[in-house]
């Protein structure tokens, strides 16, 4: 057999890429900023697609909250940009709902799925596992190009004359399969499934050279052990990527065919402007099963990239080892098990089984158990620690601060019996957008603030920063605590306008207050997007190899490094990655041997 | 030097290699062959006058088992993933296991929604009605 | 050059090496397979789905008991069956063309392909003939009061409960979801089918072109034969809920 020539000549692969960066040889402006190959090329290609898209997702909440703050009010304005969609200055009820489904596609796909984990397992994953680049570095760089192409495709969809999906983010049919329901199930509703399938692609990609990565290509001495919380956070994403993002794809080719194609998939018993339906025997609740059985992962798939960055930024500013090191890849490992097993309490009010339901409910709260065991690690490591409050260090404690507040109405959430009351109003938004989106937010600006030295070779300002650390945190809280009142007084989400309830006229002020800090706060990620973009050209320059005093091994690599990571032999590691005031010594890298009478940890 | 490698490591059980993929091929077929016997005989319980659902349900777990079988010679023989190390082994196996909630919450769910249109969602008993030779006019609103 | 395999297994795991001793390209078709395995899953636990929501259901020994050439004579599985034969026959095919692979020799891996394309390229044409004969095919169904001939397709479904009319028994329409959920699930592992036929002829061409030859290791043949066989196993499961269950 020859297995070992195989694996061989894959080494001899591995050196020819150091040999490439000692030369530099052969670089054109197409293959090294364009179709490039390299894993920290990529990384800033996710990244810097993510923040355009964030900036238009963003955009959207604000346009919609000015309709909820501001019900009564006009702005002719509105009509310059948006035109038939604003007549009058006002909102169209269509294009509202357009803008609510895009914001949370775009926030939940483009930026916390392909912006955060594309960005930083593309970049984190060879650097802290000693490798010169991604297993397959041509397969990384098809993965980005299908992200791009999703990225067209959904926005060509925002300009189509139908205007773009507008289901909402989960695209429950029968209204999003039926054109006839909605402007934009028509053209909108086939653009955003076919993007949404190239996205699968490109998670694919990515997710299979993420794992393989991580399993194969670790340097010598890199036990899994001995891996930064981050690889192992990056790992369990892929895989649930690469397990759950499939049957997205199953769903959504099931959808486009109900579309075009006249098959009952999802369609039953349907009276549409007096005209019954032909379509016979499917389920539309069948959908919702297989949308949440990756929409439940996907959540995860955001989270646990946040968690893994928060951790390691977290034990660098504490100059403290990571406490509990074990536990927290166990509860990693049980968080990402137990994701797989809950989907359906996304669905408790969908007439599902209460018996099956009393199972997802026990299957939920069990996920609180791995969580609390995170939560209580990030607080002992931060515990008499020497913390240094760089602005990555505040956002992953704001990261901390959101995931508990979060978690803690995922709890109410997670019971059948109060779902029933507060499914579908103002408390969930709250809660997701708390622990998922803001969380995510977090871990990506604190990995961005940590890393930036990294990826371009000079510091963000420190100023601007600790500004929008702030009025970011301040702001979300603001703009997110209310919304728990409300919903538990039963203002529903989705709605266009409350003025037709009594009951929710008393919530005027506060949404009008809601609409008016989000605008403040989406001002300060405009000051975050300027920094990032001032400072790659701009900003003070790195002058050390090792500016945060990490034991980790990508601070071991050159300022900049080039195409295969490390100019000479890729270094030997010798111990874990948070050896940090051990013996006396502020910490120890990762790449020295272990001393003779060194204290165990 | 691949030559070589190859030469010492391959050639020792070559024949017994080749012997073992055809002997797979048989069992493959034998339990193939088996499985139609069983769903011929479904069919033939069923096209009987009182047909006993116990034993087609029997037959149809039995089917399934012997489903299973096959997939693990596939995956283990032609698929060579018995000879791999056991690790890997289990990295591809367990996360196989997630099908099994996936596939019991899933069709208990369906049976549920056929409970919930038998009987409006609970608010009657649901009376089984003789399925085959219904009355005509049964179901001739369907276009 | 030491050999992984001689070392202990603790080893494998400190990094430097594969911990499976196996390279990346094959661990990564492992994992895409899986992935695979998923999206399929997802197709036949929802047609179960939404079999089990269903009071009546088509019986696949009414559906599926034609053979080419043999007129309307009534032979239920036994045209799935050939196909399922040739399959299997594929794989066997395909198996030792990966073995031959091993020992590097250019000829035998030749010619176990070609026959591996072959059994694809039978199977797919076995794939269309069934697809014409149920699309095409005329049944009596009785609908509004009258009797109308229908295909099974994804809008019509003749094989639901029978009733008795005007003194013989005909068929009313059942529950369209079956023509989809079997023309769709097929359908998409007929294009496994056919993309694994692809993948082996680009392999046929490469192995004639000597280029696994001159790499040193017939990998690559490997890979494309894992991918084969997980369309194998992905029909045992199409041949078990739709033909036999």
């Amino acid at each position: 057999m020859s297995n070992e020539a195989i694996l061989h000549e894959h080494q001899t692969g591995a050196h020819d890429a150091g040999h490439a960066h000692e030369h530099h040889h052969h670089e054109t402006f197409i293959t090294k900023y364009v179709f490039s190959q390299d894993h920290k090329m990529i990384a800033k290609q996710f990244l810097i697609t993510g923040i355009i898209w964030a900036i238009i997702g963003g955009l959207f909440s604000v346009l919609f909250r000015l309709q909820l703050g501001y019900p009564e009010s006009t702005f002719p304005w509105l009509e310059d940009f948006l035109g038939n969609w604003a007549k009058g200055g006002k909102l169209d009820p269509d294009f509202y709902y357009a803008l609510v489904t895009m914001h949370g596609t775009i926030l939940v796909f483009f930026v916390l799925t392909a912006g955060l984990s594309g960005t930083f397992s593309n970049f984190l994953i060879p650097l802290q596992v000693g490798a010169r680049d991604m297993a397959s570095p041509f397969l990384n760089m098809l993965s980005y190009w299908f992200f791009f192409a999703a990225s067209i495709v959904m926005m060509a969809s925002l300009f189509v004359q139908t205007g773009p999906a507008s289901g909402g983010w989960t695209i429950y049919p029968p209204l999003s399969a039926l054109g006839e329901a909605s402007s934009g199930s028509k053209i909108g509703m086939d653009l955003w499934l076919i993007s949404m399938s190239l996205f699968i692609i490109n998670a694919l990609l990515g997710g299979l050279n993420y794992i393989t990565t991580v399993l194969n290509m670790r340097t010598k001495g890199m036990s899994m052990t001995r891996m930064p919380l981050t690889m192992w956070a990056f790992f369990f994403t892929a895989v649930l990527g690469v397990l759950s993002f499939p049957v997205l794809l199953s769903g959504c080719i099931l959808l486009l065919f109900d579309r075009n194609l006249g098959t009952s998939f999802y369609l039953s018993d349907i009276v549409i402007n007096g005209k019954i339906l032909p379509n016979e025997g499917g389920s539309a609740i069948l959908f919702q099963h297989l949308f949440w059985f990756l929409g439940h992962p996907e959540v995860y798939i955001i989270i646990l990239p946040a968690m893994g960055i928060a951790s390691e930024v977290m034990s660098v500013n504490s100059r403290k080892p990571i406490f509990g090191y074990m536990a927290m890849v166990g509860s990693l490992f049980a968080i990402a098990a137990l994701s797989f097993l809950v989907w359906a309490h996304h669905m408790f009010v969908t007439g599902l089984n209460p018996f099956l339901g009393s199972f997802f409910v026990l299957l939920t709260l069990l996920i609180a158990v791995p969580s609390a065991i995170k939560v209580f690690n990030w607080l002992t490591t931060l515990w008499r620690g020497n913390i240094r409050f760089t602005p990555g260090m505040l956002f992953a404690i704001g990261f901390v601060s959101m995931f508990i507040s979060g978690g803690l109405t995922g709890i109410f959430l997670g019971n059948s019996a109060l779902d029933i009351h507060l499914h579908d109003t103002y408390f969930i938004v709250a809660h997701f957008h708390i622990v998922m989106g803001v969380a995510g937010m977090f871990g990506m600006f604190a990995g961005l603030y940590h890393w930036y030295p990294k990826m371009y070779g000079r510091y963000m300002n420190n100023t601007l920063a600790y500004i929008h650390f702030w009025v970011t945190l301040i702001g979300s809280y603001l703009i997110f605590w209310p919304m728990h009142y409300e919903g538990l007084a039963g203002m529903p989400r989705r709605y266009y306008e409350f003025s037709g309830w009594e009951s929710f006229n008393m919530f005027g002020g506060l949404n009008q207050f809601i609409s008016f800090v989000s605008i403040i706060v989406f001002a300060a990620q405009l000051l975050f997007v300027f920094n990032f973009f001032y400072s790659i050209f701009k900003g003070r320059k790195v002058t050390e190899l090792n500016p945060w005093g990490a034991a980790s091994l990508e601070w071991s690599t050159p300022i900049r490094p080039g195409h295969g990571n490390w100019p000479g032999e890729i270094p030997e590691v010798h111990r874990w990655a948070y050896d940090y005031g051990k013996d006396g010594r502020d910490f120890i890298p990762q790449t020295e041997p272990v001393g003779e009478d060194e204290s165990k940890h | 030097m691949s030559q070589g490698a190859t030469a010492e490591a391959g050639h020792h059980d070559d024949g017994t290699q080749i012997k073992r993929i055809w002997k797979t091929f048989w069992i493959l077929s034998v339990i193939t062959i088996i499985e139609l016997g069983i769903g011929l005989s479904i069919y033939t319980i069923h096209k009987g006058d009182n047909p006993n659902e116990l034993l087609v349900l029997m037959f149809k777990g039995l089917v399934c088992i012997l489903t299973l079988a096959k997939a693990f010679y596939i995956v283990s023989v032609f698929m060579h993933l018995g000879d791999e190390i056991r690790n890997m082994i289990m990295t591809i196996i367990v996360p196989l296991l997630l099908f099994v909630w996936f596939i019991v919450a899933f069709l208990w769910d369906g049976n549920a929604w056929k409970n919930l249109k038998n009987t409006d969602a609970g608010s009657r008993e649901y009376k089984e009605q003789p399925q085959q030779k219904l009355p005509a006019k049964e179901k001739g609103h369907k276009d | 050059m030491t050999t992984a395999t001689a070392q202990p297994t603790t080893k494998l795991w400190s990094g430097g090496k594969s911990p499976f001793n196996v390279s990346y390209g094959k661990l990564m078709m492992w994992y895409f397979l899986m992935s695979d395995a998923f999206t399929f899953g997802a197709f036949l636990i929802s047609y179960g789905t939404i079999r089990f929501s269903q009071n009546v259901w088509a019986d696949p020994n009414h559906v599926f008991n034609a053979f080419p050439f043999m007129g309307h004579a009534n032979l239920p599985l036994a045209f799935v069956s050939l196909m399922t034969f040739i399959l299997i026959f594929s794989s066997v095919t395909m198996v030792l063309a990966v073995h031959e692979g091993h020992k590097m020799n250019r000829k035998g891996v030749e010619k176990w392909l070609v026959w591996t394309i072959l059994g694809g390229l039978a199977f797919l044409g076995c794939q269309a003939w069934e697809w014409t004969h149920l699309i095409t095919g005329e049944h009596e169904v009785l609908v509004n009061g009258a009797i109308q001939s229908w295909g099974t397709t994804v809008t019509h479904n003749p094989w639901g409960p029978e009733v008795l009319f005007n003194g013989k028994e005909v068929a009313t329409p059942g529950p369209i979801a079956f023509g989809g959920y079997f023309f769709g699930i097929t359908g998409f592992h007929g294009f496994h089918v056919f993309s694994g036929v692809v993948i082996n002829i680009i392999m046929l061409i490469q192995t004639r072109m000597k280029v696994f030859e001159n790499r040193g290791h017939y990998e690559m043949i490997e890979k494309a034969g894992l991918y084969w066989h997980f369309v194998d196993l992905v029909w045992v499961f199409v041949f078990l809920c739709f033909y036999l269950v």
